[in-house]
């Protein structure tokens, strides 16, 4: 109580994080990038077809697990009838080759699993990597020490090989979306983020109002939430951007071996794996999920890169907004005028009073 | 497989993957004629022919191999005292004479099996082939570090149980007599009214005592067919066979052996193999392969062009997927339970999950539909095509089951289009529409063998398949269906737990028939009694498409290995 009271005083007396303006200039970096800004609405529109998912799909009157066998050529391997994958106004972007199924509801349900696993799994990394990174960073010799020596230890283990033992022994009745999420965030992306933070910590640690804090007898959480974790924010934001569509990547690559998501739950990665073979018989089958993961994965990290130049001090000097303090000063300039004028004018009546005084 | 040990019963499991493989290499045209493609449709003598495979032939050692009838590579070089017929189709599937005059003459109660050897039959280095050298083949087969062949022998042959081969045991077996140079008799345990089919696979291939290297024997084994081993690289990925010249086709009524050289390459991918068949440029147009088939994408590809198409065989091969249930679990220890699933499953779909009509037929027969099994049509609980979910909601309502039921359908998470999960997907999607809620549990596919085949550990309702070491009935349904083959601790194939005496019984009647034609009436209307009992629901039977090169010619494919037998094929 004591402590949200003292953060209370200090958010309204801390004139180093002005947090409203911190968010303002983002904003105004931000706008500034055109591909960040259609990368953002790219990842809107997305995001928001992935929670539409049953309602898209109740417009188009179809579902991602009824089978329509009458839909392909059971003598032709189950290839769709018809162009396009057997594309019409009832199957919008066609059906699955051997099961009928409709694509279009496959791929807004695959969105969910793709987009969901990967935001869970790279907000599960952003909290376990600051955590560890500022406790190391914070700590004494040895809590360093061994925290360092375990995220080098997770640095370097390979993931996929990681990802299928780990699935071997969780039992099945462990919900697979959380669990991949699970898995992508705690053997990959954290650690980095950990030795991130961690060397941004040592940095910040010895600058003056850090240590000023420190010196002033706050405790080390209290230094690290108030005065470390304002300082962090940007690079973690940056890399948090750049994690997510590793994270996607990630997902399709596990659902892809068959470890992911189990069927008939449909994601980019699984249909790429059946879709795999045909890319000569049915090429939108495989077309379709790898657009969408192409045109996710891209638009990802295009506001990702943008977001992180908006944070960026030395990248946001080459936008053209500058740091907008000409803007100010010509604002300046533009107030003061009007004063000067009145000045002037007040001037003039005045020195004409004096004169005429003196002329009296 | 008479009582087999655990160990044969794993190698028994392991044989049905690997036949399967040979089963998957079919090839010839649809319409089964033997002359081949192409307008000169006489084969010739001359040329090299190419077979591009995915599996080595490892340890090509006749004592080591797992073959279904010899073999297709390992039966150009190791003749057997009986092979498989090589002609098109169902007559492929009969046993016929290789080095021996006839397919054994059996006593009253076919335990006692006497073959006759043919004369002139001479090895690679052109000394004589005795009964003594196919003895002693046989023999070697028994020694620890030659193990890989079937388990029949050990099982069949009176006081083999314990032997450990002539290597640590140079008196040899007494259970096989050689009284002159050209006669071997067999002595049996119990009556084997099959010995035929067993006598085709290739531990019946004689081998010189004199050239016996033991485990290096593999690398230059000496040959007795119409083709010698000169190069073996990396244990049988690479095998170069030419022409023996003291191989006789006077003696060899089966293999044609048109090609000058055979030049086996393998560790391909399928997809390459059928990419390469298909261009089937320089060597590839004198190209075939025997273990790979076109796949359903493949297949929808080579559908649209004539040319390719008019290059593809159909094969048939022993076969059955199935699902499969331990009655010991509930609710499937309530038959109505198990008919209820067998009437709503939608075959059609499965099918289509399976690869579509060309590569699968519904099936509602355990055994294959094929005649040598004794192929007895029945549908105990016909479900028509797409299934039949009212009745199956009424036979679920009598179980007590109105308000709909919910169960875990175990799968392998393996691609394998058998028991994997786009099969697994189908069938849930069937039984929705009869208000059954299926929760699917994919396993790594070793992991999903383990399971399925202990007793201890074996799920309720499972997908599974079986094919057989010969295309007979008694392989077929003894393994699965023999109440003293259920193994507590070790691989156990009796899923349905079925220990019915009467079942039994008819089973050992049926091995001591030495008419095998008798014998497969039997089987099939044994098939047919054990359908009823619903303990498995079968879906399908595979169909395999087979690619070869535009050169090739002579295309045979038998109903017993459904795959394109390479003795027959011309090049030239």
């Amino acid at each position: 109580m004591s402590e949200a009271l003292a953060a209370v005083e200090t958010a309204g007396t801390d004139i180093s994080v002005p947090a409203a303006s911190g968010a303002h200039r983002f904003w105004r970096r931000l706008r500034t990038q055109r591909a960040a800004l259609v990368a953002a609405a790219v990842v809107a529109l997305l995001v928001l077809a992935a929670l539409a998912a049953p309602l898209l799909t109740a417009l188009e009157g179809q579902d991602p697990t009824t089978y329509h066998p009458t839909l392909i050529d059971s003598a032709r391997g189950g290839v769709p009838i018809g162009s396009f994958g057997g594309a019409s106004a009832d199957h919008w972007l066609g059906v699955e080759p051997q099961t009928g199924r409709d694509m279009f509801a496959r791929l807004v349900y695959g969105a969910r699993v793709s987009l969901g696993v990967s935001l869970g799994a790279t907000l599960v990394q952003v909290v376990l990597g600051v955590a560890m990174g500022v406790a190391a960073g914070l700590g004494n010799r040895w809590i360093d020490l061994i925290l360092s020596r375990i995220t080098d230890i997770f640095i370097s283990m390979p993931l996929m090989i990681m990802a299928l033992a780990l699935l071997a022994i969780v039992p099945d009745s462990f919900p697979r979306p959380v669990l991949v999420a699970l898995i992508i965030s705690l053997v990959s992306g954290w650690s980095t983020t950990a030795k991130m933070v961690r060397a941004q910590t040592l940095a910040l640690r010895n600058l003056d109002y850090v240590s000023a804090s420190r010196l002033s007898g706050w405790s080390t959480s209290r230094t690290a939430v108030r005065e470390l974790l304002p300082g962090l924010a940007a690079p973690v934001i940056t890399y948090a951007a750049l994690l997510i569509p590793q994270n996607i990547s990630a997902e399709a690559a596990l659902s892809f071996l068959g470890v992911g998501v189990k069927p008939p739950t449909p994601s980019w990665g699984q249909m790429l794996t059946s879709a795999d073979v045909w890319y000569q018989a049915a090429p939108q089958y495989l077309l379709l999920p790898a657009l969408a993961l192409f045109v996710t994965v891209f638009a990802m990290t295009v506001l990702g890169d943008g977001v992180r130049v908006a944070l960026d001090p030395r990248a946001a000097s080459r936008l053209r907004i500058g740091t907008g303090r000409k803007r100010e000063s010509r604002a300046e300039k533009a107030a003061q005028a009007p004063n000067a004028a009145a000045a002037k004018a007040a001037q003039v009546p005045d020195a004409a009073v004096v004169k005429k005084e003196g002329r009296a | 497989m008479r009582q087999p040990s655990v160990i044969a019963r794993r190698v028994a499991a392991a044989s049905v993957s690997l036949v399967m493989a040979a089963g998957a290499a079919a090839c010839g045209p649809k319409d089964n004629d033997a002359k081949g493609s192409g307008g000169d449709s006489t084969p010739r003598k001359g040329g090299t022919l190419t077979v591009l495979n995915s599996e080595p032939q490892a340890d090509f050692d006749p004592a080591r191999l797992y073959t279904s009838g010899g073999g297709n590579v390992p039966s150009l070089v190791f003749r057997t005292l009986t092979t498989r017929n090589r002609e098109n189709g169902a007559a492929g599937s009969e046993v016929v004479p290789d080095l021996a005059t006839d397919t054994g003459r059996p006593n009253k109660d076919a335990t006692v099996w006497t073959y006759t050897l043919k004369k002139g039959l001479e090895f690679e280095d052109g000394t004589p082939i005795t009964s003594a050298d196919v003895k002693y083949g046989i023999e070697r087969s028994f020694a620890p570090e030659l193990s890989g062949g079937a388990p029949y022998l050990r099982d069949w042959l009176v006081g083999a149980a314990g032997y450990q081969g002539p290597y640590k045991d140079e008196k040899g077996l007494s259970s096989i007599e050689t009284p002159d140079a050209r006669t071997i008799v067999f002595h049996l345990n119990k009556p084997e009214g099959e010995f035929p089919y067993l006598a085709t696979q290739t531990q019946f291939t004689p081998v010189p005592k004199s050239k016996d290297t033991g485990t290096k024997y593999e690398s230059h084994p000496v040959s007795s067919g119409p083709y010698k081993v000169v190069r073996n690289e990396n244990d049988g990925e690479h095998l170069v066979l030419e022409r023996n010249p003291n191989w006789s086709a006077a003696t060899d009524t089966e293999r044609k052996a048109y090609p000058e050289t055979i030049d086996v390459r393998s560790g391909l991918d399928s997809s390459v193999i059928n990419q390469r068949l298909s261009a089937s440029q320089g060597a590839d147009a004198a190209a075939v392969t025997t273990d790979t088939n076109l796949g359903p994408a493949e297949l929808a590809r080579v559908g649209g062009d004539k040319a390719l198409a008019a290059r593809v065989g159909t094969g048939h091969f022993g076969y059955t997927n199935y699902i499969a249930f331990n009655p010991t679990v509930k609710p499937f220890d309530d038959p109505r339970v198990r008919q209820a699933i067998a009437y709503a499953i939608d075959r059609s779909s499965v099918v289509n999950a399976a690869g579509g009509s060309a590569l699968a037929e519904p099936a509602t027969t355990f055994l294959p539909n094929q005649k040598s099994f004794g192929y007895t049509p029945y549908d105990p609980f016909p479900a028509g095509k797409a299934g039949d979910p009212a009745k199956a909601r009424e036979l679920l309502k009598q179980a007590g089951h109105g308000n709909g039921l919910t169960i875990t359908l175990t799968h392998s998470n393996d691609k394998n289009f058998e028991t994997s999960p786009e099969i697994a997907t189908a069938l849930q999607d069937a039984l929705k529409k009869a208000g059954i809620t299926v929760r699917l549990q994919g396993l790594e596919d070793n992991d999903y063998r383990d399971k399925t085949h202990s007793v201890k550990t074996e799920p309720g309702f499972f997908l599974a398949h079986w094919g057989a070491d010969w295309p007979s009935g008694g392989p077929f349904l003894a393994p699965i269906f023999d109440g003293r083959q259920i193994v507590k601790d070790g691989a156990n194939f009796n899923t349905g737990l079925l220990n019915d005496k009467s079942v039994n019984d008819e089973i050992d009647a049926i091995n001591k028939l030495t008419d095998l034609d008798a014998a497969a009436k039997r089987w099939g209307a044994l098939d047919k009694k054990i359908g009823d009992k619903a303990l498995v629901v079968p879906l399908f039977h595979p169909v395999y498409k087979r690619l070869y090169g535009k050169d090739v010619k002579n295309i045979v494919i038998s109903d017993w290995t459904g795959v394109l037998d390479i003795s027959q094929v011309a090049v030239k």
